[in-house]
């Protein structure tokens, strides 16, 4: 099957459920900022170079979480096509918790504000938490549209996924600093 | 329908019948533990070659179909066209979310050329009462018509050249035409499958004269 049409090119886009909206619309800034993060988080695992298999397959697992957010926001909530979404359970949220706990326990206290920054895989990782905090922003705007509408439980779900998310990447980012025998750069003001 | 029921089957070519001139429709054994939802396709790869076809019957089917164009350009299609009888071939599948979707408002099925290809699984499965329009450049392309004849609550044959046949209710004319100029403007459920430049062009009128209409698409070539 082709990839192209060129229904695209005055502006407008297909959702999976098969409405068309103009491009600059909230729904697609939010699975835009959803692909775009998931993107990043490839560079990330891409920066580590092979050598930590472990937290590279947990970046693929995010990315997997990911799609399935992403199919979720392509979708208007009142289309047939919802129903067949693989929706992110509070599972998902509770493994973003335990994985983010274990890297923390093995590294040092946190002295103050730090700058994003250091090994590569950290910068990037830095990168995908400010992109994740802003799809998270869009993600709150379509829930403040459409909340009373019965399909607010999958958005909350998300949310939180994405809040999570965020405070896991913080701390991935100075797992990668660690991992490459690197220290936080500390703000000094 | 999730991407980890994607699985490589071995199948066999059972039976081959001429639908056109260039047009044929090939039956192949069903696999087992193979399924699909109707609409959706799989991907023959053979001698490095891949190709996308999407069945054409029903789930339930013993068998599985195919409507293969050969044009003498696209080489895989001249490899199926032309297969022998008991041919091995493997395929993975199935492929596609380009699936029908039950919802209150009225459907509009929209194929060119061997794009009618889903539309057969779905109507073969039970799916009945949508306007179709079929469009061709000739009448002996209008594969599978009494089908949907049968099944549609409109059928609209569109036949792009000219055509003798003054008594038939064929439209002269591209689908595109039709919509532009014919069908009753209301938010529909589209499914269109076909060409690229058809699919572009009825999401374009579908911009312009059916606001809030859906429309789900697969491209075929």
């Amino acid at each position: 099957m082709k990839i192209y049409t060129g229904g695209g090119d005055r502006g407008k886009t297909s959702l999976f459920s098969g409405e068309r909206i103009a491009k600059s619309h909230d729904r697609v800034e939010a699975y835009g900022d959803i692909d775009e993060l998931c993107s990043i988080l490839g560079a990330v695992a891409a920066s580590l170079g092979g050598k930590y298999p472990k937290v590279e397959a947990e970046i693929h697992r995010i990315q997997s979480d990911l799609m399935k957010v992403g199919a979720l926001l392509s979708t208007s909530p009142d289309a047939p096509a919802f129903a067949e979404l693989e929706k992110i359970e509070e599972s998902s949220v509770r493994t973003l918790e335990a994985n983010m706990d274990r890297m923390d326990a093995d590294l040092p206290p946190l002295r103050g504000f730090i700058l994003p920054g250091g090994d590569m895989s950290a910068a990037w990782a830095h990168i995908a938490r400010t992109v994740c905090r802003r799809a998270e922003r869009h993600v709150i705007a379509l829930v403040d549209s459409f909340a009373d509408r019965g399909h607010g439980s999958d958005y909350w779900k998300v949310l939180a996924y994405m809040n999570r998310l965020s405070d896991y990447l913080f701390v991935l980012a100075r797992y990668c600093n660690h991992l490459s025998d690197r220290s936080d750069i500390l703000w000094k003001p | 329908m999730n991407s980890e029921s994607i699985r490589e089957y071995a199948t066999e070519l059972l039976g081959r019948k001429n639908l056109s001139e260039d047009a044929c429709e090939l039956r192949f054994s069903f696999p087992a533990g193979f399924s699909f939802t109707p609409g959706q396709f799989v991907r023959f790869e053979s001698h490095g070659l891949k190709r996308d076809y999407s069945i054409t019957t029903a789930p339930n089917d013993k068998g599985i179909e195919l409507c293969v164009r050969d044009t003498g350009t696209g080489h895989f299609s001249s490899v199926l066209a032309s297969a022998e009888i008991g041919t091995e071939f493997r395929f993975s599948g199935p492929h596609g979310y380009f699936v029908y979707r039950p919802s209150t408002r009225p459907v509009v099925f929209v194929a060119t050329g061997t794009g009618v290809a889903p539309f057969v699984s779905m109507t073969r499965s039970g799916i009945s009462g949508y306007i179709f329009l079929h469009g061709v450049k000739h009448t002996p392309d209008l594969y599978y018509e009494n089908l949907f004849r049968n099944a549609a609550r409109i059928y609209v044959p569109c036949v792009s050249r000219s055509s003798d046949d003054a008594e038939s209710d064929l439209f002269q004319g591209k689908v595109t035409d039709y919509l532009g100029t014919v069908l009753e403007r209301r938010p529909y459920d589209f499914y269109l499958c076909g060409k690229r430049e058809m699919i572009r062009d009825v999401t374009f009128l579908v911009d312009d004269y059916f606001p809030g209409a859906r429309i789900y698409t697969e491209v075929f070539y």
